[in-house]
């Protein structure tokens, strides 16, 4: 056989090869390809009016990536950041159009869908130490503030915990590197202003620093990160 | 929210998809740094290449003027 029909039949295998690799990459690659769509119109600064038609086209478009069931954990997590984000930028004043209100629910009802419902802000009372004991006089006998039990700081750092547990698995899913993983929390600590994110990275930074990896430009980005969370609640 | 790296997969992938070898190689390439420990990544890579250096000795054996000289045998 002569070097160039060796060469010929090499090509049509590698060929082939590739097109298979395609087609089985074919689903994997309709999501990231919704995903960057989407990011796109987050990044891209433009009116109101426009994201609407944008993102009404997003939705025609990759509506069906709910249904198809090929959204990882981590996707789901993605998407809904972004149409957060993007929800964030319409203006639904009471006399928002109706195109913008019709987008908005849109939003809402793809996060519902997928479990990332609005943000809920709990408040509690403040913590309360119960008094030292001592005699009681007859006087005394004032009700002591009952303390629930999962108040204390034990309790606190353990809800954190599992938090910051869900947190990662959500962040790590799709990752090749825990690189990877902290440069995304780090984006959520500085653009969500995200605390639970900001105390992950930081603990991330600090094994990965044992590890001798070189972590300088990420601490520059925690402090940068937590110097936004500051910012933010003084100015709240 | 994709990181660059990962927009230059998907990206790779797409110009697999139109046959665009060479704009294929050149996002593998720019993707490089963030899977450099995927098997997969690199198969796909270092496919890639090679498919474009047999297109390129291919295209070079196309163009050159050149006897073909096939092995004979004879029985006996």
């Amino acid at each position: 056989m002569s070097q160039e029909r060796v060469l010929k039949s090499l090509e049509q295998v590698l060929e082939a090869f590739l097109d298979r690799v395609v087609a089985y990459k074919q689903p994997r690659l309709q999501v990231l390809e919704g995903i960057n769509r989407l990011d796109e119109i987050a990044r891209t600064p433009s009116q109101s009016t426009e994201i609407t038609d944008q993102i009404g086209e997003w939705f025609a478009a990759n509506n069906r990536l709910l249904s198809d069931d090929n959204l990882r954990a981590g996707d789901i997590t993605r998407i809904g950041d972004i149409l957060g984000e993007i929800k964030l930028r319409l203006d639904l004043g009471t006399d928002a159009p109706p195109a913008v209100r019709k987008i908005s629910s849109e939003i809402d009802r793809w996060r519902t869908n997928t479990g990332r419902t609005e943000k809920i802000t709990l408040h509690r009372p403040p913590e309360t130490v119960p008094a030292p004991q001592s005699t009681p006089g007859p006087t005394a006998a004032q009700p002591r503030p009952v303390v629930p039990e999962d108040s204390d700081s034990i309790a606190r750092f353990d809800r954190f915990l599992k938090h910051a547990m869900d947190l990662y698995t959500d962040y790590a899913g799709n990752k090749k590197h825990l690189l990877s993983v902290l440069d995304d929390l780090l984006t959520a600590a500085e653009l969500r202003q995200n605390k639970d994110a900001l105390i992950l990275s930081g603990f991330l930074i600090y094994y990965l620093k044992l590890g001798n990896y070189k972590v300088e430009p990420f601490v520059r980005r925690l402090k940068k990160a937590e110097e936004i969370l500051k910012g933010g609640r003084s100015n709240a | 929210m994709l990181r660059p790296e990962e927009k230059a997969y998907c990206q790779a992938l797409l110009a697999l998809k139109r046959k665009d070898y060479v704009g294929a190689m050149r996002y593998f390439d720019q993707a490089a740094p963030g899977f450099a420990d995927s098997k997969e990544f690199n198969l796909y890579r270092e496919t890639t290449r090679l498919l474009l250096v047999v297109k390129d000795k291919l295209a070079e054996l196309a163009n050159e003027d050149r006897i073909d000289i096939e092995e004979a045998t004879t029985n006996g």
